[in-house]
């Protein structure tokens, strides 16, 4: 008998516990202020329960839309409402990066799947990815905004620099100023003095030695005071003190953290340069007919030049070369097309022109001395 | 054709309506469900005292553990790119997904000690002589079934607590002798834990080993009928005085008039007496129900109040420290670890001696034990009968060194299988933020 009626008593709990979840309090008081701000279809449409952003190709499985409904309404509900119902802010770089398709944690980092409050944005004590709060960034003493960045960077790691991200495109210019390729090896280039640091975010904390690291045991306070003092961290090493300021140690020690190992589908990776948008309507034109010099023409097509020049047709990928045989002596010419980095190296004021073509560098095309004088002769002639 | 369904029809539903008197009869005595239980059960065996229903409540675990198992694997995808985040999706997202699971799992844990506890009660009435032996070695099987269903089981969330647990499991068989790196290969399907492992283990877990053991568990019932009850009736078999009986007064004991008078068997039975008897039916299946709804509210009442644990997603570049085995499995851990020794530059394989010989050994010893019994017949059903009282030592000894190792292992090791006393904490696990 007792059993019965405990039976009943536990069934009860359990159905409570089931249905006094978190976050349908949030929908409900949500669908309140749909209505407070007049929109009362919408308010009449919503239905009360778990809502997440889905994406399998990145992964995402985003369940933070159940409590945080208002992310989406920027355009209609003030900035004003408090959390969790607060529209995201308005950002430059939101449109490249729609919600549906890159969801939250991407961004944000937390826990996704959870549907509590607390299991998602720290995740508890099995999950090592917490959502970059205020109080997370300003551990570090950075704001959430710097240290989102470090995020931005598993997908942006190979922009040269990237609007948005000063702390980021800072460490980057460190990087590549402090030569640290001299030591430490990064995909594929640099010395085998230091470790490896091309998947250095994907590194397991545990396996870092805390004994001379000072206050909380996390990786960025690792690399953040080996970066500011390498010697007290790692006794005995050969890695030279840089003399960095703090926020310049933050920002490496965010872009060391950043070098993960990801894997998700072309069309989610950023186009590292920017690259001077082909002329659609201009397809590669034959090139003009010049008497005594058809060897050279055809050699221009075949060879395929006219994919990167015109002409008379303006800049494609490189410049016109109409007229080109007056721009250049007949030398020079002649050395740039037998190999046009070498003629770069060779040559200071070149060193700027790669950049008025979008950084790219004509590629040696490997031509026999044939083949340069014909196209040379044609060249002298357009 | 609609020949052919009727005649189906008819076989199926005859029963429903008797046409004469012969077919109410079969009806009857035809029908499984109502002759599952013999129609009469001895007293002594239904008796709370005797059995404490270890047994029921071992297949009342296992019946909430298949059907909360076939509910859980509408959610779950033995694929080590989707298992973790099907159990964060059972634990945030399904309707009572974390009902489900924390009741697989308690259930789970409270099979492996119900068990073992209703091995030692068989164990200590000396319920496993003569006949009954073969239904010694079938539970002794069902005993290892268990234990196994537990271990695949444990694979299966693909987090770090379910990698390395099985990581030490496998090392451990691979140090058998001979055969020992083809098993782990077997269990494996490679050499390594991965995905061939994960769905190996997802098969003999949903399929291969929960139906041997229903077909186990069908042929153990089977014998305890087939070896004349429970050994519980042993002792009022020998307290059987040999009695006049009156002939039953209602029966004319005559066949068609020519003979006259009860014969011996019904003079002195061979079954046992009227009053040590019961009615199966209502008394023993009301029993088995309460335990049944006892067992369920333990189950329940645990899962509400703890949750299954689910640690990081299972990563093989990183061991935890320390990384246990599953908690049945500790006591073996434990001895891994202490027979693991270096003598000079010879490195004793402790997880042969404490991995495999020793289990092995155990084993073996308790499933032979029944012949090497030479206590008297008499000890038989009884608890804790004075003449078995060596064996009844040496079993609860044995049982006794298991728990206190499994209780060093979970609540005494810590990193680097340093010793850390209750409340003395951990030193701090680094964080990546």
């Amino acid at each position: 008998m007792i059993l019965s009626v405990a039976f009943f008593v536990l069934v009860a709990l359990a159905f409570f516990r089931e249905y006094d979840s978190e976050w349908a309090p949030y929908e409900k008081h949500f669908r309140l202020i749909l209505e407070q701000h007049n929109r009362i279809d919408d308010a009449r449409r919503f239905s009360v329960g778990i809502k997440q952003i889905w994406n399998p190709e990145m992964g995402v499985v985003d369940r933070c839309v159940t409590c945080h409904l208002g992310y989406d309404w920027g355009s209609v509900l003030p900035a004003s409402l408090p959390q969790p119902f607060t529209p995201h802010t308005a950002l430059p770089y939101l449109e490249k990066h729609p919600f549906l398709r890159f969801g939250c944690t991407p961004c944000h980092g937390g826990q996704g799947w959870a549907t509590e409050k607390v299991a998602a944005h720290t995740g508890g004590e099995h999950w090592d990815d917490p959502m970059i709060s205020t109080e997370v960034a300003g551990r570090y003493q950075m704001t959430m905004g710097q240290m989102v960045q470090m995020r931005c960077n598993f997908c942006h790691r190979h922009d040269l620099s990237t609007q948005g991200m000063d702390q980021i495109n800072l460490a980057k210019q460190l990087f590549k100023k402090k030569k640290c390729l001299i030591c430490h090896t990064v995909e594929g280039k640099g010395g085998m003095v230091g470790p490896e640091l091309t998947f250095h975010g994907d590194k397991s904390p545990e396996l870092l030695d805390f004994s001379h690291v000072t206050g909380d045991k996390t990786m960025f306070n690792w690399d953040y005071q080996h970066l500011m003092d390498p010697g007290k961290v790692s006794p005995g090493t050969t890695m030279p003190t840089f003399g960095f300021k703090p926020e310049e140690a933050r920002a490496l020690t965010m872009m060391l953290l950043s070098w993960k190992h990801l894997t998700f589908p072309p069309q989610y990776i950023p186009s590292p340069i920017e690259v001077a948008p082909l002329q659609v309507v201009h397809l590669p034109a034959e090139a003009p007919n010049v008497p005594g010099a058809e060897d050279g023409r055809k050699l221009f097509q075949t060879r395929g030049c006219n994919q990167c020049h015109t002409i008379g047709a303006g800049k494609l990928i490189g410049p016109d070369l109409a007229g080109v045989g007056s721009r250049h002596p007949a030398d020079w010419l002649r050395g740039w097309l037998a190999d046009p980095s070498a003629m770069i190296r060779a040559n200071p004021d070149l060193a700027k022109w790669p950049d008025e073509f979008g950084g790219i560098v004509m590629p040696n095309q490997n031509l026999t001395p044939a083949e340069i004088n014909a196209i040379l002769a044609y060249l002298q002639k357009v | 054709m609609r020949d052919q369904f009727l005649k189906l029809w008819e076989k199926l539903t005859w029963s429903w309506a008797p046409r004469s008197e012969r077919e109410s009869g079969e009806a009857i005595v035809q029908n499984l469900w109502l002759h599952w239980f013999p129609a009469k059960v001895a007293r002594r065996s239904m008796s709370w005292n005797y059995s404490l229903y270890f047994g029921v409540a071992a297949a009342s675990l296992f019946l909430i553990l298949t059907v909360t198992g076939l509910l859980l694997m509408l959610f779950y995808v033995p694929a080590t790119s989707e298992a973790y985040g099907d159990m964060k999706d059972l634990q945030f997202a399904v309707s009572f997904g974390w009902l489900l699971r924390n009741q697989h799992r308690w259930a789970a844990h409270g099979m492996v000690l119900v068990v073992y506890l209703h091995m030692a009660r068989v164990f200590f009435t000396g319920a496993y002589r003569g006949q009954r032996f073969l239904n010694w070695i079938i539970g002794v099987i069902l005993l290892m079934a268990t234990l196994l269903l537990s271990f695949t089981g444990y694979l299966l969330p693909w987090d770090q607590l379910a990698l390395w647990a099985v990581t030490v499991g496998t090392n451990i068989a691979r140090e058998g002798p001979v055969v020992g790196d083809t098993i782990r290969y077997l269990l494996l399907g490679g050499t390594e834990i991965g995905q061939n492992a994960l769905l190996r283990f997802y098969v003999l877990h949903v399929f291969i080993l929960p139906v041997s053991v229903w077909i186990m568990f069908g042929y153990h019932m089977w014998r305890v009928r087939k070896d004349g009850g429970m050994a519980a009736i042993e002792p009022l078999k020998f307290a059987r005085k040999a009695e006049p009986k009156q002939p039953s007064a209602t029966k004319s004991y005559s066949l068609f008039g020519l003979t006259r008078g009860a014969t011996v068997q019904v003079l002195s039975s061979t079954e046992l007496e009227e009053k040590d008897l019961a009615f199966s039916s209502p008394d023993l299946t009301r029993r088995i129900v309460v335990v049944f709804l006892l067992v369920f509210n333990v189950t329940l009442l645990l899962s509400l109040l703890s949750n299954a644990p689910l640690e990081e997603a299972a990563n093989p570049a990183l061991t935890p420290n320390p990384a246990k085995a599953p908690w049945y499995f500790l006591w073996l851990q434990e001895l891994v670890a202490s027979t693991t020794i270096g003598i000079g530059s010879y490195r004793i394989s402790g997880g042969l001696i404490g991995g495999i010989i020793v289990p092995g050994l155990l084993l073996g010893v308790l499933a032979v034990w029944p012949l090497f019994d030479r206590s008297p017949r008499s000890c038989e059903g009884v608890w804790f009968a004075p003449e078995r009282r060596w064996q009844n030592i040496t079993f609860a000894a044995i049982t006794v060194v298991i728990i206190l190792l499994i209780a060093v292992g979970l609540g005494i090791r810590g990193p680097y299988w340093r010793l850390y006393w209750p409340g003395q904490p951990w030193p701090q696990m680094p964080r990546v933020l």
